[in-house]
């Protein structure tokens, strides 16, 4: 793949939709469009191979959502131009770790809390059907001039109310459509960028990075090799700072413990693009919770 | 910050390391320092290294995020400061957090936005040479007071909401309100709300911070609102907590959780 490839947003392939057929959330603009500070909500619908036991959704994942509306209702208010994620916050209601409570389908109520010259702040909550709060989160968006110019968008903005593809892709176990691999020991976990895991740019989407970087915080403290389920490990909070772009790959995460308190491990985890010389493209901070 | 009496040391490469002597004056529940105080250093901390890092242009704190694993009584916290990424328009730094030296006490990352050298600090020359110094001290006679937070003037006006004054004690070189008392506002906000749902042990473990109006306008209030339900064991709570100017502006916005071991 080069280096800057022209941008794709999903016309006829999978590159830009292989996550929003994954994860599915239809998005809608609330309003007219013409707000300064654009809000939007997403509803998603919870497929069952993507949950645990309870029906609960994995934080990685739920912070794929969170980066995914949040990203784009920060590129709304930036308009031509358009944003990259620089940092992602996401936080779980301590009484939705287990149970019933948090589980199932969930909607994503989101804000544009500040637009600057050169940066957005956006905030979003997330809560069940019975409208618990589940999680609250922010990003931190950068401002930039994409090559290739903007997703298309009609406002108000309505996205993702496709049909849901039937390509078996869709229907993998995560560590299968993420296609990860344990590495050398727990915590170290390799990703292969397929194109379904890309944006419409051709780089590693932001919510594959976060699912990367979860999976290796939880089989860093599960000690275990091989990415996967880890029943009764949960992450209850992280902070993903995005540095440098995903391109080439595969995409190593290296998982270590900082520390542990009580029912709490502090994990540090990093990524870095292998096919790029091992450049340095996140850095996270994370708390496992051992249920 | 005069009354924390830190110290810090620049290495040739520009990187920092830093100590924050633990006194009654902050301490929590456990013994350890509190939250607040840690962002203080680790913020100062962070901005020395952006000097370097960020040179010729200039750098302010974007956003913060502090995780601590509990310390218990110790003499000083340490704090090593180092760049991860200077990029065009940003700078992410890591500050490993150690207490007395030897045990790990917790890890921050800080993203600055680097932008030109504002006007009024072209012509300041910060001394960022190798070595060892006093960041901050006492007056010859001056007692170290019996508690930070209401030495800074932080007042809980109910649960969860905590008032500052914009005093020149509290304010950063351009007069708004300094990004370390953001961090002990939250810190008071989210224990107050903790110690009406926990109890008095309640203390701040990690603040997830986003800094995003400079603060001119007093008095600066946060408030701590509950997210969902405390943890079953009824040990943990999260919360966001906002700090707003005196116009109702949001200054800064944080994700917190409060604990009580």
């Amino acid at each position: 793949m080069n280096d800057r490839p022209e941008p794709s947003f999903g016309s006829g392939e999978m590159r830009g939709i292989g996550m929003s057929h994954y994860l599915p959330m239809p998005v809608i603009e609330i309003g007219d469009g013409s707000a300064p500070l654009p809000t939007t909500r997403g509803i998603f619908t919870a497929p069952e191979h993507l949950l645990d036991s309870d029906g609960r959704l994995e934080t990685g994942m739920l912070a794929s959502l969170t980066d995914s509306i949040g990203g784009m209702t920060s590129g709304l208010s930036c308009l031509p131009d358009w944003i990259v994620t620089t940092n992602l916050s996401l936080r779980r209601s301590p009484d939705t770790l287990q149970g019933p409570q948090g589980t199932g389908d969930l909607t994503i109520n989101t804000q544009v809390m500040r637009r600057g010259r050169s940066s957005v702040v956006t905030r979003s909550s997330v809560s069940d059907a019975d409208g618990h709060d589940v999680a609250t989160s922010w990003v931190t968006c950068a401002v930039l001039t994409p090559a290739g110019g903007p997703p298309p968008f009609t406002r108000p903005v309505r996205m993702n109310d496709h049909e849901r593809s039937d390509d078996p892709l869709f229907e993998l176990p995560p560590e299968q459509f993420f296609s990860l691999e344990g590495g050398s020991r727990p915590g170290e976990i390799l990703l292969h960028p397929a194109i379904h895991l890309r944006n419409p740019w051709g780089i590693l989407h932001g919510g594959s990075v976060a699912h990367l970087l979860d999976t290796a915080a939880r089989c860093v403290v599960a000690d275990r090799i091989e990415p996967g389920p880890t029943p009764g490990i949960i992450v209850s909070d992280l902070v993903i700072h995005f540095m440098n772009p995903g391109r080439e790959g595969p995409i190593l995460a290296e998982a270590s413990v900082v520390g542990r308190k009580g029912r709490d491990v502090l994990v540090r985890v990093t990524a870095r693009d292998q096919g790029a010389e091992g450049r340095l493209m996140n850095a996270a901070a994370m708390t496992v919770r051992v249920l | 910050m005069r009354l924390l009496a830190m110290e810090s040391e620049q290495f040739e490469n520009g990187d920092v390391r830093g100590w924050l002597p633990v006194t009654p004056m902050f301490t929590g529940p456990d013994g350890g320092p509190r939250i607040g105080a840690i962002g203080m250093l680790v913020d100062a901390l962070g901005g020395m290294r952006s000097i370097t890092a960020a040179a010729p242009e200039w750098a302010f704190t974007a956003d913060m995020s502090l995780h601590l694993l509990p310390t218990g009584p110790i003499e000083r916290l340490q704090a090593d400061i180092r760049v991860l990424r200077r990029g065009r328009r940003t700078l992410v730094l890591e500050a490993e957090l150690s207490a007395d030296g030897d045990r790990p006490a917790g890890l921050a990352l800080l993203t600055f936005a680097v932008v030109p050298r504002p006007d009024h600090l072209v012509n300041i020359v910060i001394d960022t040479s190798p070595g060892r110094r006093t960041m901050s001290r006492l007056e010859g006679d001056q007692e170290p007071p019996a508690d930070y937070h209401r030495e800074l003037g932080f007042i809980e006006e109910s649960t969860g909401i905590v008032m500052v004054e914009l005093r020149p004690e509290v304010g950063n070189t351009v007069g708004a309100l300094h990004g370390g008392v953001h961090t002990a506002l939250i810190d008071e906000a989210a224990a107050s709300l903790g110690r009406t749902l926990l109890g008095p042990t309640a203390t701040t473990t990690d603040i997830h911070l986003a800094f995003m109006e400079l603060g001119f306008t007093g008095p600066m209030r946060a408030e701590a609102t509950l997210l969902g339900h405390p943890d079953p064991a009824a040990d943990r709570v999260g919360a966001v907590v906002q700090v707003l100017d005196g116009n109702d502006r949001v200054c800064s916005y944080a994700t917190v959780e409060v604990s009580a071991p």
